[in-house]
């Protein structure tokens, strides 16, 4: 996986992000068997429950908060009611003092109802008042009580004109009891003033805790998005990298390499696709090149063949040519009666027997040049040469044959051919192989031979009024052995393979050759080639 | 003046009957070889006053033998045809390079071989 992956060309720091311990999750990711919707979806979840988590845990912070907030002023308010405990100690000592100077009991409902309102103001405080306190408040209580017993006799000795006792019991009861009460209530006043202090201090404390620690939640969420995105991102960007590099190596006719990726999701299975197309590719490229090299075998072996074959053509011409000058010779001095007078019997199968020799010299000749065409070895002379001698010689030599047959027979070169380069013999053979086989196949009429010079190439032309090729036929008439059929080789005679030869004659000279014809009608047969050839190898 | 002296040189007896057929009649004298070294050695000792020599000859070629007697100065100068064996194959161009005085295409007619003889040696 690993190779496959690093066969992208730039090694970014991204790719060096990746072989730190940080490659691990992504390839952990990549190789869990869910598909990338999945994924995603459980990518997107995990962010969506860190900022309800985050929501939450601030929830939390604000009840705290308020909690504490309440209990500072159940504080202040328990505050309050010591004040007014206090304010209610006084007024009794107030009213009480008053009773005294008025030397009545008047003031002594007013007292009670102070004594009410202490002691319902010391029931509330009571009732929510940490265990502590309540020590301290029953204290107050019994203070207030005894207090209430002076102030019970204090009336009746009032009630009884005993002022002088009523004095007294104000003086030494009362006033001590009052002192105890006040320093008790102020003792209440201080704890609950120590407990709001402490109150305060925690607030703040609990404010302090809690913004930091949603702040330290804020960026381990933050921290956490940013490297699941990272994660699943690159879970599925690794393979497509791969796949990038791998489709390059394909584009390049680099078959039959695989990708290896961890992704166990779609991308796994287009890695698996891939890598069966790739085999796929090798397996055609691969029997593809085994065939080009079978074909470039049999191409050689074939090649080799048609050569040996040409040689031993080449050779065997050779030595049938030996033989047949023996018999050829004979037969002509014979004739030409070096051995005597020849009887008159005689005289017939002796012509026979050199025209019979004559055609077979043509056939070996006709082999010849073309198993030396086929075999590569034949080259051109190359020299000036006149066109118009050419034209004169292949009209002098068919003259005779067109006057037997008695068809018109012309011939001629336009006057403005300077002398022409090429391997004029060649050149005369395949005018002559044209004009010989139009004389061959009319029967009456006429046949024309012309040359023109147009821009730099020479054309030759030969026209004739016979038989014609069929359409058909037109295609295959320069191959070889190629006659129309084979009837027309016996009537006409002929060895079937001048065309051929005309035709590579005259693409060795870089030229071409074509024919029009219409079959009754006549057929014209025309070459062309550059006035100048620079002659060329078969 | 003794009687011209042509030398044959050709490995097949048939074709050399022709020849000596031919001149039986003329007033040149024949002398024949059958392989390329003896035909050098012929033409070196006897120095003939015309060569005929075919190209395909055993154990030396024609025109080997040609070159060899081209380079001796004493047979140098002696009138010599080169027999090829077909005049379009690029043999009589090799026969000319070689330092044949003519070439002829076989298979010739006696006619045109009689012709040419009479071109390079003319009788008595």
């Amino acid at each position: 996986m690993r190779e496959a992956w690093t066969t992208d060309r730039a090694a970014s720091p991204m790719m060096a992000l990746l072989a730190s311990p940080l490659g691990a999750p992504v390839r952990a990711v990549a190789r869990i068997r869910a598909s990338v919707h999945v994924k995603l979806l459980a990518g997107f979840l995990l962010i969506t429950l860190l900022f309800i988590a985050i929501t939450a845990v601030s929830l939390r912070t604000v009840t705290e908060t308020a909690r504490q907030t309440n209990l500072l002023d159940q504080a202040h308010v328990r505050v309050g009611w010591s004040r007014l405990i206090e304010h209610a100690l006084a007024m009794q000592m107030h009213f009480t003092s008053m009773a005294l100077l008025a030397q009545s009991e008047d003031s002594v409902s007013l007292i009670l109802r102070e004594n009410n309102r202490f002691n319902d103001t010391l029931a509330r405080l009571e009732t929510t008042a940490p265990p502590e306190e309540r020590a301290l408040i029953q204290a107050i209580r019994g203070a207030q009580d005894d207090a209430m017993a002076t102030v019970a006799d204090i009336a009746n000795a009032l009630r009884d004109r005993r002022t002088a006792d009523a004095m007294t019991a104000l003086r030494t009861r009362q006033e001590p009891i009052y002192q105890k009460i006040e320093s008790l209530v102020g003792s209440l006043v201080a704890a609950e003033e120590k407990r709001m202090a402490s109150l305060r201090t925690s607030i703040e404390a609990a404010q302090g805790r809690s913004l930091s620690q949603m702040a330290g939640f804020a960026v381990a969420v933050v921290a956490v998005a940013l490297i699941a995105g990272f994660v699943i991102s690159w879970s599925f960007i690794l393979p497509v990298r791969g796949f990038h590099g791998f489709l390059s190596q394909v584009a390049e006719g680099r078959f039959g390499g695989s990708i290896a990726v961890p992704n166990r999701d779609e991308f796994g299975e287009l890695a698996e696709r891939m890598n069966w197309m790739s085999g796929e590719l090798r397996r055609l490229d691969d029997e593809q090149r085994v065939a080009a090299a079978t074909l470039r075998g049999l191409n050689d072996r074939l090649e080799l063949a048609s050569r040996a074959k040409s040689e031993f053509l080449a050779n065997m011409s050779h030595e049938l040519r030996t033989p047949l000058n023996a018999i050829l010779g004979f037969t002509e001095i014979m004739l030409d009666e070096l051995y005597g007078e020849v009887p008159p019997n005689l005289r017939e199968p002796l012509v026979d027997i050199q025209t019979n020799g004559r055609h077979l010299l043509r056939l070996i000749n006709d082999v010849l040049d073309l198993s030396k065409i086929e075999a590569g070895r034949l080259e051109l002379g190359v020299e000036e040469y006149s066109v118009q001698e050419i034209v004169d010689v292949v009209h002098t030599s068919l003259k005779s044959l067109a006057i037997e047959k008695g068809l018109a027979f012309n011939a001629s070169a336009a006057p403005d051919i300077p002398p022409a380069r090429g391997d004029g013999r060649r050149i005369m053979q395949c005018l002559m192989n044209l004009a010989g086989n139009a004389l061959k196949f009319t029967h009456h009429g006429r046949v024309e031979i012309d040359v023109r010079l147009d821009g730099g190439w020479l054309t030759y032309r030969v026209s004739d009024t016979g038989i014609g090729i069929p359409k058909e036929e037109v295609e295959n008439i320069f191959a070889e052995f190629r006659q129309v059929d084979t009837t027309i080789t016996r009537e006409y005679g002929g060895t079937g393979l001048g065309l051929s030869i005309t035709k590579r004659l005259v693409e060795l000279h870089g030229g071409r050759i074509g024919v029009e014809s219409e079959i009754g009608k006549g057929s014209r047969f025309f070459f062309t080639v550059p006035l100048h050839a620079d002659g060329g190898h078969a | 003046m003794r009687d011209r002296t042509v030398l044959h040189i050709e490995d097949n007896e048939y074709n050399r009957k022709i020849v000596r057929q031919l001149l039986s009649r003329t007033s040149y004298r024949l002398l024949e070889a059958a392989d390329g070294e003896e035909g050098l050695a012929v033409a070196q000792r006897e120095l003939p006053d015309l060569i005929l020599m075919d190209v395909q000859l055993p154990k030396l070629s024609g025109l080997d033998a040609t070159r060899l007697l081209r380079a001796d100065p004493r047979t140098a100068k002696i009138p010599l045809v080169v027999v090829t064996s077909f005049a379009l194959s690029g043999d009589d161009r090799r026969a000319m390079d070689a330092g044949a005085s003519a070439y002829l295409a076989k298979p010739y007619s006696p006619r045109d071989l009689m012709a040419l003889i009479h071109r390079f040696l003319p009788e008595n």
